[in-house]
């Protein structure tokens, strides 16, 4: 049997496992209610006349896609325990002496939170492209590339868990890193970044903000009329470009994955 | 023809605290051999190595002639091992979780379905073949575990404790379960369990402190030191 039989068998088997929790079904809901929430506040609350912004189905796709990115919560509770799991629950006896590489476990695991994941995204872009055709009658292109990015923001996110769950010994205590991590620090570092006049493109959190460029509408349109602060402004008030943003969040992608994969090998049941 | 089980020399430290010392051991083909030590004697130690889920710091293992360390996933498809009290995922039943692991192995269709029910109804979980393992208690999933073990029908069982949290029933059942394997496989098991040594094997290796301080015929230990539970206690004096 090859290793690509066996990679199938992996990612078929963490599949099931990630339909079987409940934390995949908890993920779904709170993503469905944060978009249906914003749907229902946009035209409860007359959004864009508040905002003395005219109303546009690109405006709206930008306000109710942002939202997706609520899956990424989910993306870290799918990816935080994946691989710490297996030696904290000890689950590891089982699948680990078994004639199969360790790599193809991760990376079975990868695509399985990958999977479930990007389930949950893309129900929320229907739903959001539902409420478009609903209320505009057409879905903004921008929508796709969006989507994309929410996409390659998930699998940046969910392979920075991967290398906290090689590394840490319990599931919990990587997924609270991961989102110190995306949350704190790289937020952090963005905003003192941004103060000093620059642009943080290359992180993630930054990049990841890019779901919400895709529409043609720039921050500065969008926001204008807000005040930025004596010091701010400059990059924290312009749009990320959608293009550089998908190949930061795939360069993270890139290495951090293979570096879990070199610590989740190395790795020993002690 | 290669030993069943080899290993030269092991060597393995825990930040400093030497685990093992320098173990060597040779099992023949469809020989019955215990690892018997007091808690924290290296038993589970070596068996973690020879199953490729750790490094020695010195050493080698082999299974059926391979080296575990230089071609892991080749030495270990002749095996089939319970390690440590196992877990299994509590969203799975027992059916998915053999399908699982069966497919890993190389095992599909009609061969599979057919040695998973022979499996499940040799270890008395027939009925429980659709129950999520959420439910199971120590004991179940103890069967469970040695019903994994057996699966692929492997020519190596590496077993530690296998009667852990069963109850006399079940721990007479699989004490005949693999009295009948030895018949046909090499059982290599660690105990700490004299009665349960005893009755499965012929031979024991007995080590204290990561060091092999006998490996012999039970018949012949318990002549020289008149019983096997004096050979036992004499053998690791000083033990905790």
């Amino acid at each position: 049997m090859s290793e690509f039989e066996k990679l199938k068998v992996v990612t078929k088997y963490e599949f099931l496992k990630q339909f079987r929790r409940k934390r995949f079904y908890g993920a779904l809901a709170i993503t469905v209610l944060a978009v249906v929430l914003t749907i229902g506040l946009y035209k409860g609350l007359d959004l864009p006349g508040r905002m003395g912004i005219r109303d546009s189905p690109e405006f709206f796709a930008m306000l109710v896609t942002s939202m997706s990115s609520m899956a990424i919560l989910g993306a870290v509770f799918f990816a935080g325990d994946a691989i710490a799991s297996e030696f904290e629950r000890k689950t590891g006896y089982i699948l680990f002496p078994n004639p199969v590489k360790r790599i193809t476990l991760v990376v079975g695991k990868y695509i399985a939170c990958v999977v479930a994941t990007a389930i949950i995204i893309i129900i929320a872009y229907l739903i959001s492209a539902g409420a478009l055709l609903g209320f505009y009658q057409q879905v903004p292109g921008g929508i796709l590339g969006s989507m994309a990015i929410a996409l390659m923001l998930a699998c940046s996110v969910i392979s920075m868990a991967f290398v906290f769950s090689s590394v840490f010994k319990g599931g919990m205590g990587a997924t609270i890193a991961t989102l110190l991590t995306y949350m704190v620090i790289f937020s952090v570092i963005s905003g003192v970044l941004s103060f000093a006049g620059y642009d943080p493109w290359f992180l993630p959190n930054r990049a990841g903000d890019a779901v919400t460029a895709t529409y043609g509408i720039t921050f500065e349109q969008a926001f204008g009329g807000m005040s930025a602060g004596a010091h701010m402004g400059g990059p924290m008030f312009s749009s990320p470009d959608p293009t550089l943003s998908f190949f930061v969040l795939l360069g993270y992608t890139v290495v951090f994955l293979p570096i879990s994969i070199w610590l989740a090998k190395r790795k020993e049941m002690i | 023809m290669p030993d069943s089980i080899l290993i030269e020399g092991l060597t393995r430290y825990y930040n400093g605290f030497l685990a093992l010392d320098n173990l060597s051991l040779r099992v023949k083909w469809n020989e019955d051999v215990a690892l018997l030590g007091p808690n924290g004697a290296g038993k589970t130690t070596a068996l973690k190595i020879l199953c490729g889920l750790m490094r020695p710091s010195s050493g080698k293992a082999y299974l059926a002639g391979i080296d575990v360390m230089a071609e892991r996933e080749r030495a270990i498809s002749n095996v089939g091992a319970i390690l440590e009290t196992p877990e299994f995922y509590p969203f799975l039943t027992p059916d998915e979780t053999l399908r699982y692991l069966g497919r890993l192995r190389g095992m599909d269709g009609h061969k599979l379905d057919n040695r998973i029910r022979e499996v499940l109804k040799l270890l008395r979980l027939e009925e429980w073949v659709n129950v999520k393992i959420e439910k199971f208690s120590r004991g179940m999933k103890q069967r469970l575990a040695l019903a994994q073990a057996m699966l692929h029908d492997p020519p190596i069982l590496i077993l530690d404790e296998p009667s852990l949290g069963l109850d006399p029933r079940g721990m007479v059942e699989i004490r005949d379960i693999l009295k009948e394997a030895r018949k046909k496989k090499t059982v290599f098991f660690a105990s700490h369990l004299l009665t349960e040594v005893e009755q499965i094997c012929k031979k024991v290796a007995i080590i204290d402190r990561g060091k092999l301080r006998a490996y012999d015929d039970i018949a012949r230990l318990k002549k020289k030191y008149r019983s096997f539970e004096r050979a036992y206690l004499k053998l690791t004096e000083g033990a905790i």
